[in-house]
């Protein structure tokens, strides 16, 4: 095995390509300059520009006045929003929401991963498709799932298993911490996963020859090679809990647990828009994002290690003997309250009128489902729709996430920096505030609104904003597998005399093709549930399915919103499972047969 | 290999465009009510005339996306609950005035005379009310509110609507403000509004869900949604409050650069035709519950029209609209 350091113990430095000295130097400065700008200019327009769109207004608040647009500078908004006890407070719950979010996922995640992959379970085909099912669960649908859970007159109250206080005790910090995790670790559960993949099993085999036990094998080894995914993973799941709306907006609305989305989404919902307020919101949000991200950087500046090579071994799998049942429970309990109980409650709701008679006998219909079905009908139209707007945005974004990440990982660790804190900065963002930014930029900017394509109102347009949020998703999956690779094999490639185009396709491509069918899948998922972007991009030729749903929820038609979205996970995980099965079959890195050993 | 990968990605893109054609509709319209869908469909089976459809979400998300839109509208018509935000859109020159052959040609009842705005903002083409909600299975007969001063008594259990979110509760308390004088009418909102995890919701499915859920006991809601429940099984029955409530109309505003004024006078005639009538209450959800604002239609069955209504006074509401809707947040939304 080969353990090389970030600074490239062996091979050719990362960026050495562009310097190489004298004349050649500078001609090598302007190819690559010429060759990633249009990259840049890609990522900047997608996210960068309809972004500072929308935050360039908490310091010119008039910018997109209706009556009198004005370029003056005022920050009056930012000193606005400080001063306001809703914003401070918003601020904090966010960080203390994020913060434990940002362990407790992590930690599930991270035993998910470890029991899934490295251990003998019985009962696996209940527990390995739960990552991907809760993930392919949209956040306001689980939300729903658990309100009508633990509300005082839900289903468990019902059933006779809840109490009043513990209702109550629910609805606040904890029941928010309690969702969150069994919402996010999937993303924990990936990354950590992706890492235990790469770690191989050369360095635990090593350990084993010189006597060391599995646990201190663990401690001493694994753990602190995977410190920079778990590092990732909590940032990962941190950003993805202050850009929450899901949560903020159902179980955080209920508790009294205000956050910073939510305050952005009401000050974007009316006429007229409060624009300076939801810019000066947006721009604090970011900040606390990029915050973590830097400081993340500056710990851990030595902590990343590259251990792809060639001659990567395999890692083992253990066979625990009684012990597996134990080990099979636990991940059994993770996906129970994840994935299975609130799909239960879901399904129920479907296939029931109303609420407020429960599971009495009469209650019973299978309207919803045939409203879901019924061909042409508007639910099912929305579905053919999501399904071909998600496949688009799927290929298009992992497209765009492989070329980049082989483009940076040549480019040197700054340009890697840079765009790996922007994606992960790029996943904090509110897809509310993406989403007007796109309006702005596609409708008012002088420039852009008159493009044919994309254009405001049309599906183009809305594949581009679901593209601009799906992008950071992919770049975090794909680089991460992309930094892994030691970068002898690619030289080894240039050197006889492969082009960056053969060498992308025949070298880079193959060894992290299970990483950019992962990327791929978790797109086309995210995207046919995404909402934020859907509805302020929603195309004039009819809604998606979230929009949909979410307008079905608004009228408190849960049952056919249940309906919908029950009929659309189907379908679209379906599709997902299909195309996972046959990329596990026949893309696994190093072989499909895993070696097996007894503790 | 970067132009070759940007040619790759312009081909992506472009099959994208392919595959998703530009819209080829006659008009375009933007709207937050359940049966404008359906509406549009009869329509062009009776005209020919082509619509698109573009729903965001609630009335405040429809709102803000015509907002953002600022100068540069999309939409051909725009059809919401509400009246005041029409005279805002109207003063931003996001909407024009309704012509006034229009209103002589729409065969309006006593009610519907009532609601044209003296600025022509927006047509009114039905209308509800807010009255107070009331779950059955919580609350006896006899112990029933009969006024907005008996919410009083349900302290900590009283669910309302966010007005910062939710054009048809401003109404409300414009027009509560009207009744009751400001003072009074803020005084009888704190004492009822004590509880406000459920007190700045962000739409009337959120209201009867908290009844349900029984976190709320009673509510205020928009009645139509609330008749659309309880005809659907829900326990929870409508109460109108005997010091009146303020007509709520949905209405109908017209882009200032649409292109397509023949098309949207079209529509309009439709819709005020019997069967355009009997679309807009062809149906179980929440709008379909409206009251008719057409001489001669009547309302669905079961639906009361008999209503001590209030007329809402449309200048001082918008006037004072970014006061009041700021003192609600501050008094009463998390």
């Amino acid at each position: 095995m080969t353990l090389i350091s970030q600074q490239g113990a062996t091979g050719t430095p990362r960026g050495a390509d562009i310097a190489i000295g004298g004349t050649g130097a500078v001609s090598g400065r302007l190819r690559y300059m010429i060759g990633t700008l249009p990259i840049y200019a890609l990522f900047f327009v997608l996210i960068g520009l309809p972004l500072l769109t929308v935050l360039a207004q908490s310091v010119m608040p008039a910018l997109f006045d209706p009556v009198a647009p004005s370029f003056v500078i005022d920050p009056s908004p930012l000193f606005r929003a400080f001063a306001s006890v809703r914003v401070d407070t918003a601020i904090l719950h966010s960080l203390e929401l994020g913060a434990a979010v940002g362990v407790t996922s992590t930690i599930l995640g991270g035993v998910f991963a470890i029991l899934t992959q490295r251990f003998v379970l019985p009962l696996r085909w209940l527990i390995t498709p739960v990552p991907w099912l809760v993930f392919l669960t949209p956040a306001y649908l689980k939300a729903m799932a658990w309100v009508l859970m633990m509300a005082p007159n839900g289903y468990l109250a019902q059933l006779g298993l809840l109490s009043r206080p513990m209702s109550d005790a629910f609805f606040g910090i904890g029941g928010l911490v309690f969702v969150h995790t069994l919402s996010l670790f999937p993303l924990s559960a990936f990354i950590i996963g992706g890492a235990l993949a790469g770690l191989g099993g050369d360095v635990e085999d090593a350990a084993r020859l010189a006597g060391a036990r599995p646990l201190r094998i663990w401690l001493r080894i694994n753990l602190p090679l995977l410190a920079p995914a778990l590092a990732l993973s909590a940032i990962a799941t941190f950003a993805e809990v202050l850009s929450d709306f899901g949560l903020a907006t159902t179980i955080a609305k209920t508790s009294g647990f205000g956050v910073l989305t939510y305050g952005i989404y009401v000050a974007a919902s009316d006429y007229p828009i409060d624009f300076p307020m939801a810019g000066a919101q947006s721009l604090i949000l970011l900040a606390l994002i990029l915050t973590v991200v830097m400081a993340d950087r500056l710990l851990r500046r030595q902590g990343s290690f590259r251990l792809i090579s060639g001659r990567s071994r395999t890692a083992r799998v253990y066979d625990t003997g009684r012990a597996r049942w134990p080990m099979a429970l636990a991940a059994l309990l993770i996906a129970v309250l994840a994935l299975y109980l609130p799909m239960v409650i879901i399904f129920l709701r479907t296939f029931t009128a109303t609420l407020g008679h429960g599971l009495e006998t009469s209650n019973f219909t299978m309207l919803n489902v045939i409203g879901a079905l019924s061909p042409g009908a508007p639910a099912s139209a929305a579905l053919v729709r999501s399904l071909v707007y998600a496949t688009f945005t799927a290929l298009i974004s992992a497209g765009i996430a492989l070329i980049l990440s082989a483009r940076l990982d040549q480019a040197g660790p700054n340009a890697r920096a840079v765009v790996m804190g922007l994606s992960i900065g790029s996943i904090a963002i509110p897809g509310i505030v993406l989403g007007f930014g796109y309006i702005l930029v596609w409708n008012r900017l002088p420039g852009f609104r008159d493009w044919p394509f994309p254009h405001y109102g049309q599906p183009s347009l809305l594949v581009v904003g679901y593209v601009a949020t799906a992008l950071p998703y992919c770049l975090v999956v794909i680089l991460s597998a992309v930094g892994q690779l030691a970068p002898s094999l690619d030289d080894a490639a240039r050197l006889h005399g492969a082009t960056r185009l053969t060498r992308l396709l025949r070298i880079t491509l193959p060894l992290v093709l299970l990483s950019v069918v992962t990327a791929l899948l978790l797109t086309f998922i995210r995207t046919m549930f995404e909402l934020p972007v859907s509805q302020l991009l929603i195309p004039q030729n009819g809604s998606p399915v979230p929009t949909y749903v979410v307008r079905l929820l608004k009228n408190d038609d849960d049952g056919p919103a249940s309906a919908l979205a029950l009929v659309a996970m189907v379908t679209a995980g379906g599709l997902a499972g299909g195309l996972w099965r046959v990329a596990q079959r026949f893309l696994t890195f190093g072989g499909r047969a895993a070696k097996r050993t007894s503790l | 290999m970067f132009n070759r990968s940007i040619l790759v990605l312009t081909a992506l893109l472009g099959s994208v465009a392919l595959t998703a054609p530009v819209s080829a509709a006659d008009l375009v319209m933007y709207d937050a009510l359940d049966f404008a869908s359906h509406v549009t469909e009869a329509f062009t089976k009776a005209t020919g005339v082509t619509v698109d459809v573009v729903e965001p979400g609630s009335t405040g998300e429809t709102l803000g996306k015509i907002a953002a839109e600022g100068d540069n509208p999309q939409f051909d018509f725009v059809w919401v609950d509400g009246s005041a935000v029409f005279e805002r859109m109207l003063a931003d020159g996001v909407i024009q005035p309704i012509p006034a052959e229009i209103y002589a040609a729409t065969k309006y009842n006593a009610l519907g005379k009532s609601l044209i705005p003296a600025d022509h903002a927006s047509l009114p083409t039905s209308a509800s009310t807010t009255a107070i909600e009331v779950n059955t299975a919580k609350i006896a007969a006899a112990d029933m509110p009969k006024s907005w001063a008996d919410l009083a008594k349900f302290a900590g259990f009283v669910a309302a609507k966010d007005p910062n979110l939710s054009g048809p509760s401003y109404q409300f308390l414009a027009g509560l403000f009207q009744t009751n004088g400001v003072d009074a009418g803020k005084a009888l909102l704190q004492a009822a509004l004590t509880n406000k995890a459920i007190s700045g919701l962000a739409s009337g499915g959120k209201v009867t869900k908290a009844l349900l859920t029984g976190d709320a006991k009673v509510g205020i809601n928009q009645d139509s949604g609330i008749y659309a429940k309880m005809l659907a099984g829900e326990p929870v029955t409508v109460v109108y409050p005997t010091e009146g409530s303020v007509a709520l109309p949905a209405s109908l505003g017209i882009s200032a650069k649409t292109q397509h004024m023949d098309a949207v006078k079209k529509f309009i005639d439709f819709i005020a035709s019997p069967e355009g009538q009997a679309a807009m209450q062809d149906g179980d959800d929440t709008d379909y519950y409206l009251i008719p604002v057409i001489e001669g239609v009547a309302a669905k069955k079961g639906r009361t029209t008999d209503i001590p209504f209030v007329l809402l006074d449309g200048v001082a509401a918008a006037a004072h609209e970014t006061e009041w809707k700021q003192w609600y947040k501050d008094s009463f939304v998390q």
